[in-house]
């Protein structure tokens, strides 16, 4: 994994607007690209500074620098040229001798390795071959050795073909090499190796039911696998993290799963431990899917995490804070709805700037309107359930005033809400109130509730148990 | 001269005393007052000497330093009483003259038994008239001259001796005990005897013919004759310091160089053995020492020396005296210094022993090594505990431990001084192994530093520096000491433990990183690394001295809590040390009050003694106490009123010991005006439960202890905002049931609380189901709901369903554990650790015992004899 560190200009720009440098200051404080790095392959946070250079916060060419910088060790040998051409600002400068030596050099590694694993790819398109295949992996590799002279030097030399694949930056095709080495190879380091690789590919390549595949593939090889020293177990987990953000935010159907895994006791420990400001993504994913609740077990579940998750915020706040965990903090620790609604401001700021998280604008902006912004909506919403739960009445002018919203918006959002949600209240149109009705949870209900479930899990218990 | 061989005299066994009564009887009349005098002085003398002869360990010790000189003051003494007998009249003198003679004769009687016993060989007669004939000896010598008979005498029972001695190796039968007995005692006695009469002796062995014969009026001079050369020419004129100089002068004679490392073996040999000299070896030694010449010479020298130098104390109560120590520190900063400049020599525990000091020394060829043996690493080990000894045992008030307390800065001087020896000795291939010296004299270092404030640190690194620059010449490692910040030098040497420690010596570094980062207030940084280290799992398998650093600390990062205004997390770290109620005994600052039910064995409480901590390092324990309770009061006041009257509530109790006092302090019929720090806190906490926090913030203000708290205002100020606010909760709490609606306006008042704190307070309340009420924001108003109020039974019913389920996520999760462990083996009750494997590397979570549902159980359980408590102050997330 790369290093590389981003060299981020100590003096801000003196060319930058007024106004303008507030927010661009908030961005730049807030900017977690040289925190998550260190834990990205090369390929991934090339996607990461090409947002950076959209974004414009830092000066346009030191990006290019570092891209360029980042990208060296790679085989995208094309794509340097055009990056060196760019920075040395022409187009019909003579490119230096030692690009093309490595292209060539590139090219020859490369058409070596292809002949190397021809044979064997070759055979996997054979449609018989195929057909001789069985679930037992030593099986098909004996077989492949018997009858068609395959050895173990050149399954490893796939591996290699695919790495170099990734490495040019043809990532379908590394990802079909990895695939096929998977299926042979036996030694479990090597596929673990090719796993990560595959993860990477998916990534790059948009496939997302493909990276989560990947990714709990990744996690059970984690989880089983016996480390010698935890160190490395807490950083490949870490690296998992990070990884699994990607598809976390770019596809809604592993949002829960993922989520699912952040708060799995060995993840919420490993983001305390190692990367507390991956607690922004939590969060953002958190209060965002909030609002797609489904049945009432997915709204337990999200309960739960949200419980876990104001804890954790809580526990972190000393070692990592930012406008959106400060958020979570006043509104369910302090219950300041008034500093709530300063951090949601600076928090709107973060989001916009921040590439993950960016897609909550992105999606909307195109309408050219107001933009609006998926996390700000849902924070609205928990603002106003908190608020809710608390009073008894409440004047509609003052809660649209904490929501940014006009009065007539806040009236249509309030009613949306009451609509919404399970809460009991009326609005008096006279004096421009809400009163909450808040009916006190009557004592047979409570033990109800706690004992519903007792004895199901019991006996699941027992049955497990006695199996 | 004379006076010293008069001393001498009497080295006798006691046993001749009794009859020398006989032979004195006539000369009772004539010299009574003399004899009298001298009868005493002989008692007392002999008396020295029996200590000596046999067991001598306590007493002659302690005797040694002032030997020399009771033995000047004793020679003065006794001079006197001769010169008495001079000035005598003349009568007198004639008969003493006739007592001379009476004496001449028992003298040959005496000798001409040992030497009929020296033809059968019979050892135990030997002895007998030996003792008997220095008695005489004695009594006859109040002149100046020893009778010449008797150096024949011994002179040839010394040669008798040795070759009796050589033959009895030989000796195909041995002979039986009591002969062996007497022959060995008189063998140590002689050879004592006759160092006396050295002289003498030597003249005798020359001409043996003629020495009888000479006459003894010239033989009168001889002794004080020049016949070699002197150490000290006084010796002539000034009798007083005649022993010794005579023994010394008679010594320094033979100091030569060549002849140094003869000397040392016979101390070296001697070491250990009863009766030897340690004062009079170390002053040997320290002539040895200014004689010394080669680097080889000083170093073996100075091995000696302070070795013998530590055993002049010993015993486990009695420390080493301050002029040792310092004569001992200097010794070892010499030897330091021998080893600095000669790279090629160096001391290492399994040294080449060079067995031939009759050959001259080794000379390395450069960047050869030579190893002695010996051990640097004991040496700086001893000074550092003989100085916390003595510590210990001055009184921490006098200025007398303040003058002994600067000796620490030179005591560091020299652990950071070795601390560069071993480092050099590991760096060096050549050099054997070191073992675990270098980081015992880093752990040393640490263990000096962590307890102190950062600009003593700095004071305390810049004097071992200058010293060492102005000292000695210009090193490499010299400059590495410079680089060293005040501020992170305990991080940096610690962390050298934790890299090349695997030994307790690692979890003292960490306990002292952790007391020195609550020191200087890094709170989350000291408890993540304590609940990282997982101490408090095995803690109590540690050693005493462990247990006490661990509850040092502890106490440290609870502290550190409460000045960073983390009320709940001190109190909890507090709660362990100060609730058990033996804060003295778990800190080491002094002996607790005596268990009813456990009586102490001296033997316990002499180790107890031994383990105190100097002044110097003491907690202040008001302070503790202080900031335990007033935090206790914090929590618990309100928690109290929120408990109402509910039974099971009730029940829930944060500091039992807190509650104690409170009742205890309740009963009292006439408080009187708070005296000390605990009225303090309890008449607060009584005004505190009564809504009147402006009383109790005056009373907690009022403790003088908090001034001992650097920033103090800040402190203060902290607390009475804390109060202000557990105030307002209390109130809350307290008088719920009476109101339907209280205005946020006037709570606001009657706190002095912002409104908008006040409304964040309530909301709190109300979000945690702590109070059944509502807001209403036009108004401004906490509207109580009613009708919430639960009967007997269905608070029964809903404690019954609350334990159902967490007993179901209990069993829930001991088996998800077993199963993830794969030994699912029938469910155990009280499986108390998950799978380790499956963890990170700085497994926080982890559970130690088996809390109840939805504790995260960061602390994880810690025990000092057998209890398990909660450390970190997660409580009141479990709670939500």
């Amino acid at each position: 994994m790369s290093s590389e560190e981003p060299r981020v200009p100590a003096v801000a720009d003196a060319t930058n607007q007024a106004e303008g440098l507030s927010a661009i200051e908030i961005a730049r404080k807030y900017d977690l690209t040289p925190k998550i790095m260190p834990y990205l392959d090369r390929h991934l946070i090339f996607h990461l500074l090409a947002f950076l250079r959209d974004q414009q916060f830092y000066p346009a060419e030191e990006l290019l620098q570092n891209t360029y910088d980042l990208l060296e060790p790679t085989n995208m040998t094309d794509y340097l040229m055009d990056l060196w051409k760019q920075i040395h600002g022409k187009e019909d400068i003579d490119i230096p001798r030692e690009f093309l030596l490595k292209r060539e050099k590139v090219m020859q590694e490369w058409s070596a390795l292809q002949d190397e694993t021809a044979k064997i790819t070759g055979l996997l398109e054979n449609p018989d071959v195929i057909s001789n295949f069985r679930s037992d992996k030593m099986q098909n590799l004996q077989f492949l050795k018997d009858n068609h002279g395959v050895t173990d030097d050149m399954i490893d030399a796939l591996l290699k073909y695919g790495q170099a694949a990734y490495s040019r930056g043809s990532y379908d095709q590394a990802s079909d090499i990895l695939y096929s080495f998977r299926i042979l190879s036996t030694d479990s380091d090597k596929v673990n190796q090719a796993t990560w690789g595959k993860l990477a590919c998916e990534i790059l390549t948009v496939n997302w039911e493909g990276a989560m595949e990947e990714i709990q593939k990744i996690k059970e090889a984690i989880d089983t696998k016996p480390f010698l020293n935890p160190t490395a177990q807490l950083q490949q987990r870490t690296w998992l993290i990070h990884w699994a953000l990607f598809p976390l935010f770019n596809h809604e159907a592993a949002r829960d799963t993922i989520l699912e895994l952040f708060f799995s006791p060995n993840f919420i420990n490993t983001i305390q431990t190692s990367c507390p400001w991956v607690l922004r993504y939590l969060v953002a994913a958190v209060i965002t899917s909030k609002k797609n609740s489904g049945s009432s077990r997915a709204a337990a579940i999200q309960q739960k995490q949200f419980k876990d998750l104001v804890r954790v915020v809580r526990q972190e706040l000393y070692e990592y804070s930012d406008p959106i965990t400060e958020f979570i903090a006043a509104l369910h620790l302090d219950f300041d709805f008034e500093e709530a609604q300063k951090k949601l401001g600076e928090a709107e700021e973060v989001i916009r700037s921040d590439f993950f998280l960016q897609v909550f604008c992105a999606t909307e902006q195109s309408e050219g309107v107001e933009p609006k912004n998926a996390f700000v909506e849902s924070a609205r919403h928990l603002i106003s359930e908190a608020y809710c739960r608390i009073h008894q009445r409440i004047d509609i002018t003052d809660l649209s005033q904490r929501l940014n919203l006009s009065q007539d918006d806040g009236e249509k959002w309030i009613v949306n809400l009451i609509k919404d949600t399970r809460v009991d209240a009326k609005i008096d149109y006279k004096n421009g109130t809400v009163i909450m009705n808040h009916p006190p949870q009557s004592v047979y209900q409570q033990v109800i509730e706690k004992t519903k479930g007792g004895f199901f899990r019991t006996q699941v218990l027992h049955a497990a148990v006695t199996r | 001269m004379a006076t010293s061989r008069f001393f001498h005299g009497g080295l006798g066994d006691s046993e001749s005393s009794s009859s020398e009564e006989d032979y004195s009887e006539e000369e009772e009349e004539l010299e009574e007052d003399a004899q009298a005098e001298d009868e005493s002085d002989e008692s007392e003398s002999t008396e020295d000497d029996d200590g000596d002869d046999s067991d001598d360990d306590d007493d002659g010790e302690l005797e040694d330093g002032n030997a020399g000189e009771s033995q000047n003051k004793r020679n003065l003494f006794t001079r006197d009483v001769v010169d008495e007998d001079d000035s005598d009249e003349d009568g007198l003198r004639r008969i003493v003259k006739n007592k001379k003679d009476k004496r001449f004769e028992e003298i040959e009687t005496s000798i001409r038994l040992i030497e009929n016993a020296e033809k059968i060989n019979d050892w135990f007669v030997i002895s007998q008239e030996f003792d008997k004939l220095n008695k005489l000896v004695t009594k006859a010598g109040h002149g100046d001259v020893v009778p010449k008979p008797y150096i024949k005498a011994v002179a040839d029972l010394e040669d008798f001796m040795n070759e009796t001695l050589v033959k009895e190796k030989t000796a195909p039968k041995k002979m039986n005990a009591t002969n062996a007995k007497a022959l060995n005692s008189i063998k140590q006695r002689l050879k004592r005897n006759n160092r006396q009469y050295e002289q003498e002796i030597s003249q005798y062995r020359a001409d043996k013919e003629n020495y009888l014969l000479e006459p003894e009026i010239e033989d009168i001079p001889a002794p004080q004759k020049p016949t070699f050369e002197r150490a000290e020419p006084e010796s002539v004129d000034d009798d007083s310091g005649a022993y010794s100089i005579v023994t010394r002068g008679g010594k320094a004679v033979q100091l030569t160089k060549e002849s140094i490392f003869k000397h040392l073996k016979v101390i070296i040999e001697a070491r250990g053995k009863k009766n030897t000299d340690r004062t009079e070896q170390i002053r040997t030694m320290e002539k040895l020492l200014e004689l010394a010449q080669t680097p080889y010479q000083k170093i073996r020298v100075l091995v000696a020396l302070i070795s013998t130098r530590y055993d002049l104390s010993f015993g486990v109560l009695s420390y080493m005296a301050t002029d040792q120590w310092k004569a001992a520190e200097i010794e070892l900063n010499n030897l330091l210094q021998v080893l600095e400049e000669n790279p090629s020599w160096v001391i290492v525990e399994n040294g080449d022993e060079w067995d031939d000091d009759e050959k001259a020394p080794p000379t390395p060829a450069p960047g050869e090594i030579f190893k002695i043996s010996g051990s640097i690493i004991s040496f700086v080990d001893r000074l550092d505990d003989e100085l916390t000894k003595s510590l210990q045992n001055i009184d921490p008030h006098t200025t007398e431990y303040v003058e002994r307390l600067g000796d620490e800065a030179a005591l560091y001087k020299i652990i950071v001084r070795s601390q560069m020896y071993f480092e050099r000795l590991s760096g060096n291939k050549k050099a054997s192994s070191i073992g675990d010296n270098l980081n015992r004299t880093v752990m040393r270092r640490v263990e000096h530093l962590y307890y102190k404030p950062l600009a003593v640190i700095e004071t305390i690194e810049e004097a071992s520096y200058t010293l060492l620059t102005s000292e000695s010449s210009s090193d490499v490692l010299r400059s590495d000491l410079r680089k060293e910040n005040p501020a992170t030098i305990v991080q940096s040497l610690c962390s050298h433990l934790y890299k090349n420690d695997s030994t307790i010596l690692r979890t003292r570094a960490m306990l002292c990183h952790i007391y020195h980062l609550a020191l200087r207030e890094n709170f989350y940084k000291s408890r993540d690394m304590f609940l990282m280290s997982h101490l408090q799992e095995n803690i109590h398998n540690a050693d005493i001295t462990t247990q006490i650093l661990y509850n040092r600390t502890l106490v440290q990062v609870g502290l550190c809590a409460f000045r960073n205004s983390l009320i709940s997390e001190a109190q909890s770290c507090l709660q362990e040390i100060l609730g058990s109620g033996r804060v003295k005994e778990h800190l080491a600052q002094g002996v607790g009050p005596q268990s009813r039910y456990s009586t102490i064995t001296p033997e316990q409480e002499r180790l107890e003694k031994q383990r105190q901590l100097p002044f110097h390092m003491h907690i202040n324990l008001e302070l503790l106490e202080a900031a335990y309770l007033t935090c206790s009061m914090l929590l618990e006041i309100p928690a109290m009123a929120a408990a109402g009257s509910s039974p099971d509530m009730r029940k829930k109790v944060i500091s039992k010991t807190f509650r104690r006092m409170l009742e205890f302090h309740e009963r009292n019929v006439f408080p009187g005006p708070p005296e000390n720090t605990r009225d303090h806190v309890f008449q607060a906490a009584n005004a505190l439960a009564a809504g009147d926090w402006k009383k109790s913030c005056d009373l907690i203000q009022a403790i003088k202890i908090w001034d001992l708290l650097p920033n103090s205002e800040s402190l203060k100020q902290m607390l009475s905002v804390r109060i202000q606010e557990e105030g307002l909760r209390t109130y809350i709490f307290t008088y719920a049931p009476f109101y339907d609606v209280l205005s946020l306006t006037r709570l606001s008042e009657m706190f002095d609380l912002e409104e908008r704190k006040v409304a964040a307070l309530v909301s709190k309340m109300i979000a945690h189901d702590e109070i059944a009420a509502a807001l209403d924001q036009i108004n401004k108003t906490l509207v109580f709901r009613k009708g919430v109020e639960v009967s007997r039974l269905q608070t029964l019913a809903l404690a019954l369903s609350d334990k159902a389920s967490g007993l179901i996520e209990l069993n829930e999760r001991v088996f998800e554990q077993k199963a993830q462990s794969g030994a699912v083996g029938g469910l155990q009750e009280n499986t108390t650790r998950p799978g380790g494997g499956g963890r990170g590397g700085k497994p926080r979570g982890e559970f130690s015992g088996n809390s109840g549902g939805g504790n995260r159980g960061r602390g994880g359980g810690r025990g000092r004899g057998g209890r398990n408590v909660q450390f970190a102050g997660e409580r009141s997330t479990t709670k939500s």
